[in-house]
């Protein structure tokens, strides 16, 4: 039995498994990578999400624009994340704490408009797959990796995108000064707020955006607490990848293959109980992170809020 | 005088900063068309009402008291510990199976054994993102994480098999939980409540935590490793260990939260399948505790009571106002978030408070206890 | 001195918050208005003399609910004289509490009899009653007495009226499209529309009834415009209850249309419109309570105000002329209410019932199944007699605990506790209330106690008859479940489809995944896309999650079979069954039995051969007939035994 587990199909499956599994993660990740670089901890993913994923859900619902949804998702996320911006920054509150804070307010918030606005459970026409025009048609691999829907292909360009900005852009120079040297930062005319504001509220509208791939792209249905502690997945993550998008998205498509593994070994009816199935990729993750012996340190001022001298 | 009453004003910020939060959820509460004074009125009653509704926030404080506790410890060593609910549930585990493993001992003897064990296992399951923290430069947040997912398929596993209820387990329905705990084995109870034991031992550690601290060479080392890494090292401590015994103690703390909740709430296990039909959410919601009660073990013990009351008379309020529970939820977030940025309040007064006393040549001691403002950070 | 200091600062502190909350607590203290100072009471001298106050949610002009019991009191001062029947109020007293305090107020003041008008009060009364045993409290509109012998029970049959005004209704509209505009739908409204609607489809079932609650008492201007909305959409006859209709009389006075009144005689407001109204006459119940009253009959009993005992009248509008016809049915249906043969409302006591559940009522999955079976029952049994609340997400076992016990407590007949997990907390709450009786579920087993009742459904039933089906339409020969935990209600439901599955094809893959969770749509997506890629092209599943299943079947195009709630609505192409459950054919046996003196202690299954159980059919899925027609000899096999399931 375990040697179906290297057929094509049981290879092919765990991929593109791992690919859509991966999505939520990357878009959610990056964001949160932006924000802890510039030293801010968003423990609030998770609320962010859902709220983003209702809010994506209710407008297409409402409007049938794909793109609308996306952007109310985004500006719901993005809302949430100025607050936890001015709660951490101007407040300089905890950070974890008021994470945590974000999280419940958006998923009684996503829960309770849902239960006003829409009541049951019902799909939504979402975005459909687009196949990528040649690149479609190469065999096992077409399919595989060029026929997905425009955000699977979005959350993936994302990647590159985050890491030039973080690296070869001023922009990103700002962000990475004052996550590490805030008081550097501050004496070379940074404004050190400005850069962590822009950081929270683009993390926020990324988490959003998140909680849309999932309810008007890849599932087209929006459930009660839907997101199940994929944010909470998408924080660990970001230290999976070492504050850095290439490394975000090894964490990610290491995570979601391993589950898409688990699920193959279950349909393949491997005799192992169900729960140690489901336990794999988050054994796997820290194993590997273990062995990896990471040797990037976190941004030095992460979590730390900064208030200028005198 | 006027620092001892800027002292309490500083220990009320959180009252004030909850009752601002309420403030906001009435104009939800008025929008769904609920009265607020009714709700709030209703909430009140649940939790202070009566000496019942006390009892039930006591009881609601215990593991938030416990695991918050645990907090205060980790944070202090600059480790951030969201672990608590797979320590509890890792602790409770253990300690069950070896009270329905060891039947006929004296309740006194298998109370203190399990109690150990519980926090022994909690412990284990803390100190494993210690080590990797320490020694592999694993994050303990991605861990700790992590290590609350595999625990609760640990607890579906062994609670759908090999510690399931004998009786469950010839039924077609096949509950998940596991036997009772007999009569003896239970924590007494401050009877007619559900009061038990257990809220008095968490208050005693809470006083042991604040010796532990402050008057123990152990304590003293893991706040200054959590304060300078770097020159705790210099000075000769192993930096490590004191990261990875942050961990294991608060971890223990946590698993002793899952031992209460088992032998002295409900005398068994049970799972809805997520983390939270067991816990409660004790794991998240003892670490808003522990930040209400500004990280001190003392401070703690209030601030869980407050943060249980809140939780115990939002589900009156629930019942009496028949709004949808997803408003009380929103509400506890709204709490968190007001309460979380009220500090600063307490630090813009520290800071004023801390110059005149430079001034005077004289230290507030009570403020040198207070993490993130003391004096040696502030300056 | 630290240490002194820090203790000191810490007593202080929790001081601090007790006297905080101590402070707090009399703001729920109303300021009650003494009407007592605005109306001078003298101290009754005779025993015939009665000083009676009100108490009402609304304004006593209301033209509505208050209005109506305030009439009553003028209609007794002039039948016995103002000297004898002394009374006071206090109107929009909405505020439960508020009205609560005013309530105690007026029977500390030595007033006789208080009228407690509006249904909210009960809790309040019921506390207070007690406390003065030497006044006479009327509630309504309810029948229920708390069995205090000095609380009045009232309430009006208003679905009687409703039906007179409904079968008027339809024998003058031309349009054949009837608008009625109602508050909430709830207690004394909606027992008057739907005895309104039941007229109207009795006379002429292709009527169109367009029914609207604007969940509003007071909005005058939403109710005009309920009002313009339906006649635009083709209503010529109106009717709808509640002070914010008057909006909607205009409108369709506007409009040249008949409007149809309840409460009180509306005839005044628009002369050329309102053909007639049913209007209330408490006097008649009122008299009935003084009568008791001075044979020294402080309570105990509960009045029914209706068309034969004259409570309700129906007044029609002189101004206008009503053909003969229609008239002569509008008596001929009276006639035969008063004499009993229209209205069929089964006879039980009021319950008040609550829920506690650990997931949210619209989950459509295991707790939806509940709600809307508590939802068929207060159908059935109308609102005023089926009271139910719920505590949704009480996923901790603990906080579910605490809200049991607050529901027993707090004089709740029946407490449903919809949770496996929630036996060994009941095991303990259920003996300290014998008078109440719960119901644990999904379970068979009542700890032996006379006051438990344990339900379950057979599950694997209507599993089966799915993997029957299942196994008749796959063509790849591979089929996947996707599954929360193995345990449970979801384990029975997957073994039986299994079963079902194995009966008719053993050599059919069965492919079962449990995803160990209950609310990961994302990951259920998952699992339906590896079953679909190893092969799967029929699916079924169970629990909140596998939402995100159907999808992923509906995109492959294959079939679904769905459990717990009726799943067609969701994916009309792509559902082939459900099975449904319907509890409320078991909590109507528990009621039967409650009713009886049973409170408890015996277990019931929910199976096909019930009821409990039913298979839904989705009629937009061309099923093949063969296929059909082996469901329906399972289900029958099932019912008559001669299937027997082979469970693992």
């Amino acid at each position: 039995m375990i040697s179906d587990l290297f057929s094509l199909t049981v290879l092919l499956g765990i991929i593109s498994s791992g690919i859509r599994l991966a999505t939520p993660y990357l878009f959610a990740s990056i964001g949160e990578a932006f924000s802890q670089r510039s030293g801010v901890l968003n423990l609030g993913v998770e609320g962010q999400m859902i709220l983003g994923a209702f809010t994506a859900f209710y407008v297409v619902m409402n409007t049938e624009n794909l793109l609308l949804g996306v952007l109310a998702a985004m500006g719901v996320g993005a809302l949430m994340g100025l607050a936890m911006g001015f709660v951490s920054i101007t407040l300089q509150a905890q950070q974890g704490i008021s994470g945590i804070g974000f999280y419940l307010f958006g998923l009684g918030m996503s829960n309770l408009l849902f239960q006003l606005l829409v009541g049951t459970v019902e799909t939504v026409s979402g975005f459909p797959k687009v196949p990528l025009p040649i690149l479609s048609d190469i065999p096992v691999i077409g399919e595989l990796f060029f026929d997905h829907n425009i955000l699977v292909y979005l959350a993936f360009l994302i990647v590159p995108i985050a890491s030039f900005v973080l690296n070869k852009t001023n922009l990103g120079l700002k962000i990475r000064s004052v996550g590490e040297n805030p008081e550097a930062a501050d004496s070379l005319g940074v404004s050190v707020s400005k850069v962590r504001y822009f950081t929270t509220i683009f993390g926020g509208a990324m988490s959003g955006l998140s909680g849309a791939s999932l309810s008007i792209a890849l599932l087209n249905v929006f459930q009660l607490g839907m997101t199940a502690g994929q944010g909470f997945i998408a924080v660990a993550l970001v230290y999976f990848g070492a504050w850095r998008p290439w490394g975000v998205l090894a964490g990610a498509l290491l995570f979601s293959l391993v589950n898409g593994l688990q699920l193959w070994i279950q349909v393949l009816g491997i005799n192992i109980p169900s729960e140690f199935a489901v336990m794999m990729p988050y054994i796997l993750t820290i194993f590997v992170l273990t062995l990896s012996r990471s040797k990037y340190g976190a941004p030095s001022a992460l979590t730390k809020p900064f208030e200028r001298e005198g | 005088m006027k620092s001892r009453l800027n002292a309490i004003l500083d220990a009320l910020l959180p009252l004030f900063a909850t009752l601002a939060a309420l403030l906001v959820g009435a104009i939800m509460l008025i929008i769904l068309d609920v009265n607020p004074l009714v709700a709030y009125g209703a909430l009140l009653n649940g939790a202070f009402g009566s000496s019942n509704a006390l009892a039930e926030t006591l009881v609601k404080a215990t593991p938030l008291l416990l695991v918050g506790l645990g907090i205060c410890i980790a944070y202090r060593g600059n480790v951030i510990n969201i672990g608590g609910e797979g320590q509890m549930i890792v602790g409770a585990i253990v300690a069950t199976w070896f009270g329905l493993r060891y039947t006929n001992m004296p309740g006194w003897l298998m109370i203190t054994l399990a109690m150990m064990l519980g926090a022994l296992a909690g412990a284990v399951w803390g100190g494993i993102p210690g080590v990797l923290k320490a020694y592999f430069n694993v994050n303990e947040i991605l861990s700790t994480v992590m290590m609350n997912a595999i625990a609760v398929q640990l607890l579906n596993f062994v609670l759908t098999g090999p510690m399931i209820d004998p009786i469950q387990s010839e039924k077609a329905s096949q509950i998940p939980q596991t036997a009772r705990l007999e009569e003896a084995y239970r924590l007494p109870r401050l009877v007619p409540t559900r009061l038990h034991l257990g809220a008095l031992i968490a208050v005693g550690l809470a006083i042991l935590v604040y010796f532990l601290l402050w008057r123990t060479t152990l304590g003293y080392r893991i706040r200054s490793v959590g304060q300078n890494k770097f020159a705790s090292r210099y000075a000769g401590i192993k930096v490590e260990r004191y990261i990875i015994i942050a961990l294991m103690l608060s971890g223990a703390l946590a698993g002793l939260a899952g031992v209460t909740q088992v032998y002295g709430v409900n005398f068994r296990m049970i799972t809805d399948g997520s983390t939270s039909g067991f816990t409660g959410r004790a794991g998240y919601n003892g670490i808003v505790a522990a930040l209400f009660g500004s990280l001190h073990p003392i401070i703690t013990i209030p601030a869980s009571i407050l943060f249980g009351a809140l939780l115990v008379g939002a589900n009156t309020m629930q019942r009496v106002t028949q709004v949808p529970s997803a408003l009380i939820t929103a509400l506890n977030g709204l709490v968190v978030v007001f309460v979380v940025s009220s500090e600063i309040w307490r630090k813009k007064r520290q800071q004023k408070r801390l110059t005149i006393a430079i001034e005077d040549q004289e230290f507030d001691e009570f403020s040198n206890e207070i993490p993130g403002h003391s004096v040696e950070e502030a300056s | 001195m630290k240490k002194t200091k820090i203790i000191l600062i810490f007593a202080l502190m929790l001081m601090l918050i007790f006297t905080a909350c101590a402070q707090q607590t009399p703001v729920e203290e109303p300021d009650v208005e003494e009407p007592s100072s605005e109306e001078p009471v003298e101290e009754p001298e005779e025993i015939e003399k009665l000083s009676i106050a009100i108490v009402s949610p609304s304004s006593i002009n209301d033209f509505a609910f208050t209005q109506s019991i305030y009439d009553a009191m003028l209609a007794l001062q002039e039948e016995y004289g103002e000297d004898t029947i002394e009374f006071v109020y206090s109107e929009n007293m909405f505020i439960v509490d508020d009205a609560a305090a005013a309530i105690r107020d007026y029977a500390a003041s030595g007033y006789d009899l208080v009228i407690a008008h509006g249904s909210q009060y009960g809790s309040s009364l019921q506390e207070i009653a007690p406390d003065f045993p030497e006044v006479s409290f009327a509630w309504g509109t309810t029948v229920d007495t708390f069995g205090q012998d000095n609380i009045f029970a009232y309430e009006a049959a208003s679905d009687e009226g409703g039906y007179v005004n409904g079968v008027m209704a339809a024998m003058l509209t031309e349009s054949k499209v009837i608008g009625v505009v109602g508050p909430v739908e709830t207690g004394d409204a909606k027992l008057y529309v739907d005895g309104f609607v039941e007229g109207v489809k009795a006379t002429d079932p292709e009527i169109e009834v367009l029914v609207t609650y604007i969940n509003n008492f007071s909005d005058v201007a939403l109710a005009a415009e309920t009002a313009e909305t339906q006649i635009a959409a083709g209503a010529d006859v109106m009717t709808g209850t509640a002070q914010m209709v008057v909006g909607a009389i205009g409108k369709i006075q506007e409009n040249g249309g008949y409007w149809f009144g309840t409460q009180a005689d509306q005839a005044n407001f628009a002369p050329d419109t309102v053909v007639a109204s049913q209007v209330y006459h408490w006097e008649v119940i009122l008299k009935e309570i003084i009568e008791l009253r001075s044979q020294g009959i402080l309570g105990g009993r509960s009045f029914v105000a209706n068309l034969a005992n004259g409570g309700e009248v129906m007044a029609f509008n002189p101004e206008i002329e009503i053909p003969d016809d229609v008239k002569a049915a509008a008596d001929q249906t009276i006639a035969e209410i008063k004499a009993g043969g229209v209205s069929e409302s089964p006879e039980i006591e009021p319950l008040d019932i609550a829920i506690v559940s650990p997931s949210s009522i619209n989950d459509f999955a295991f707790t939806q199944s509940i709600y809307d079976a508590m939802l068929a029952l207060q159908d059935e049994y109308g609102e005023d007699t089926i009271n139910f609340v719920y505590s949704e997400n009480m996923f901790i076992v603990d906080d579910a605990a605490a809200a049991i016990r607050d529901y027993a407590a707090s004089g709740y007949n029946m407490v449903i506790a919809h949770g496996s997990q929630y036996g060994s907390s009941l095991q303990e709450i259920a003996p300290d209330f014998p008078e109440v009786s719960f119901a644990w579920g999904t379970t068979v087993d009542t700890f032996g106690q006379d006051n438990i009742y344990a339900y379950e459904a057979a599950s694997h039933e209507g599993g089966y008859v799915n993997g029957v089906m299942a196994a008749m339409l796959t063509e790849s020969k591979v089929i996947g479940v996707v599954g929360p935990v193995e345990t449970g209600d979801a384990k029975l439901y997957v073994d039986g489809f299994v079963a079902g599955v194995k009966a008719t094809d053993p050599d059919i893959e069965v492919l079962v995944t449990y995803i160990n969770n209950f609310s990961d749509v994302a990951l259920a997506a998952e699992t339906a896309e590896t079953q679909i890629a190893a092969g799967a092209d029929v699916m079924t599943g169970t629990a909140q999650m596998v939402v995100g299943a159907i999808g992923k079947i509906q995109e492959n195009g294959g079939y679904w079979f769905g459990t717990q709630a009726d799943q067609a609505d969701f994916a009309p192409d792509t559902v082939v069954a459900s099975q449904v459950y319907h509890w409320e054919v078991i909590l109507k046996e528990m009621i039967g039995l409650r009713s009886e003196g049973t409170l408890g202690g015996q277990s019931f299954v929910a199976n096909l051969a019930n009821g409990g159980q039913v298979m839904a059919f989705n009629p937009n899925i061309d099923i093949p007939e063969e296929v059909m027609e082996a469901a329906q000899a399972t289900i029958q096999g099932i019912i008559d035994g001669t299937i027997t399931i082979e469970l693992p």
